[in-house]
């Protein structure tokens, strides 16, 4: 066990941080140097990171372009090299990374895309929940409505940002309206990720609706998350609210209980 | 659920994302289709998309990340998310290629090479057996196109992959391309390959397209399968007879009816075959 330790530790050290190959690797083979074999090796290491960032970030490939985007990808893979073998997981820390990347600075709204972008890439994968059957909830007495708390489903997040993010990521979805303007000033957006009929989508929620939501969301009855939203936002309209959770298949359960 | 449990002898092709939509739509006639594990972990969406394939189509469940030789502990979050992933599924077969991809704290997403020696027999033989307990089923294991070889293996892969059956039971995933692009950059026997493994445990074919760069073949699976390898896929039928033939397209996409065309040549050997021997 040692001996093969030893020869896929260094084996890895070459293709990841291009030390020497070792000289237990053959030098040369029919029509080339292992040279040549050792930069395949290292350009499929990074090009499949490369790959994998393209394919959870698709509209930061679009708002910086293919070029910077490898560019921005070799320098991500520098600092972040993969902890697992499945590649699905690979580029969580982008929008950190983002923060404090130099030659990004300008785009000010771009980490934040890549929060949203992370956020459906992780919806995408969430698990599949029956969603609420509506005649269970009707057998519940009204007087305890206020002691139900809703079950939210595991793919459905929120995203807030300074910047309209929401729209930025409709703008570059496939088969988008390519003439539009997106006020970077038009003030802070709430987006609501979800998926339905196996689309990941991406919606602004006004602050209202986004509070009730988060306390659900943090186990909070409804009684006493409806009491906190109209505390905040008299306007909040529950019935329209309730039916948007259910019509989105948003909701997955529920249990009478103590709020946590 | 249909009795999609066995592959059938016939041709089939991988199933990637650009063609779920247009594969559940019109039912195309296809013998099997495969799919790569990982791409249906998280569950979710994807999940979903492959249950509904898998009620008209037998699944092969091909993997890309277990890493038997890794020199670390197998991954165990990896290996409980396959079983889930079988149970859900139902597969027809289940196979991993014979290589590694974790070592020095590095998880290097590839399908890498390592020495044939018998401290490695030792160690990956251990491994198959813990994946197929943890499966409850035999693995498949597939024989890796590498673009470089080590001066102290002890044998060939072909006789590691006969030894690795033997100790395990495993059965074996027989990549013509592979060895086809073993021959050309490492100078590997073939006629020696395809004798040295026990034509029993072959239980499935892959076939696909490589490229060139700077002398080496690379295994990319971009492209037609070239006329060589056509070939060599009818030598070895010849050899050790006919077998379930996936038809592999990894990037570069194209069309479905062009797939499904380089199926069709794949199934006309079969069926060739099938007819030589009546």
């Amino acid at each position: 066990m040692l001996a093969l330790h030893e020869d896929l530790h260094a084996f890895a050290n070459t293709i990841v941080h291009g030390d020497a190959a070792s000289p237990q690797i053959v030098p040369s083979y029919i029509n080339y140097s292992a040279e040549i074999a050792v930069d395949i090796y290292r350009n499929n290491y990074r090009g499949n990171l490369h790959d994998a960032l393209a394919g959870a970030y698709p509209v930061i490939k679009q708002l910086v372009g293919d070029n910077f985007f490898r560019f921005m990808a070799g320098k991500y893979t520098d600092v972040y090299p993969s902890r697992s073998a499945n590649l699905h997981h690979y580029g969580a820390e982008l929008a950190t990374f983002l923060t404090a990347f130099a030659p990004a600075q300008e785009l000010v709204y771009l980490a934040d895309v890549a929060v949203l972008e992370w956020t459906c890439h992780v919806a995408y994968f969430a698990d599949d929940i029956a969603t609420l059957d509506i005649n269970r909830l009707a057998l519940i007495p009204p007087e305890q409505y206020p002691e139900l708390i809703l079950h939210i489903h595991p793919a459905c997040r929120m995203v807030r940002s300074r910047y309209p993010v929401a729209a930025i990521w409709r703008a570059h979805q496939p088969g988008a309206d390519c003439d539009f303007h997106i006020d970077l000033d038009s003030g802070p957006c709430i987006a609501l990720v979800n998926r339905q009929a196996d689309a990941v989508q991406v919606e602004e929620l006004r602050e209202n609706f986004s509070a009730w939501l988060q306390a659900m969301q943090d186990g909070i009855s409804m009684g006493a998350a409806i009491d906190a939203t109209l505390a905040r936002y008299p306007d909040f309209d529950l019935a329209t609210s309730l039916q948007k959770l259910v019509a989105q298949n948003i909701l997955t359960g529920f249990n009478l209980g103590v709020s946590i | 659920m249909p009795a999609n449990d066995t592959l059938p002898c016939t041709a089939g092709i991988g199933l990637r994302a650009p063609h779920y939509r247009e594969v559940l739509r019109d039912l195309p006639k296809l013998g099997w289709v495969e799919v790569h594990n990982e791409n249906f972990f998280g569950g979710g969406a994807p999940l979903h998309t492959l249950l509904k394939v898998r009620e008209h189509y037998p699944v092969s469940l091909h993997g890309v990340g277990m890493g038997l030789a890794s020199a670390t502990p197998l991954d165990d979050a990896h290996l409980s998310a396959l079983r889930k992933l079988c149970d859900a599924v139902q597969p027809a077969s289940v196979s991993e290629h014979l290589c590694w991809n974790t070592a020095a704290g590095l998880v290097i997403n590839d399908l890498l090479p390592f020495p044939y020696t018998n401290n490695a027999l030792e160690h990956v033989a251990r491994r198959v057996e813990q994946v197929q307990e943890k499966l409850g089923r035999q693995l498949l294991v597939e024989n890796l196109s590498s673009y470089l070889s080590f001066t102290h293996s002890e044998m060939t892969e072909g006789e590691f992959l006969a030894e690795l059956t033997r100790r395990t039971g495993c059965g074996i995933l027989f990549d013509v391309e592979n060895l086809y692009v073993n021959v050309r950059n490492l100078g590997v026997d073939a006629e020696a390959f395809i004798k040295v493994i026990p034509a029993d445990a072959v239980k499935e074919y892959h076939l696909a397209g490589f490229s060139e760069r700077d002398g080496c073949l690379v295994d990319t699976h971009n492209r037609p399968v070239y006329a060589e390898v056509w070939e060599l896929y009818e030598t070895v039928l010849r050899h050790i007879g006919p077998r379930p033939t996936l038809i592999e397209w990894d990037s570069d996409i194209p069309a479905l009816p062009v797939l499904m065309a380089e199926a069709a040549k794949a199934q006309q050997r079969l069926e060739e075959h099938d007819a030589c021997i009546a």
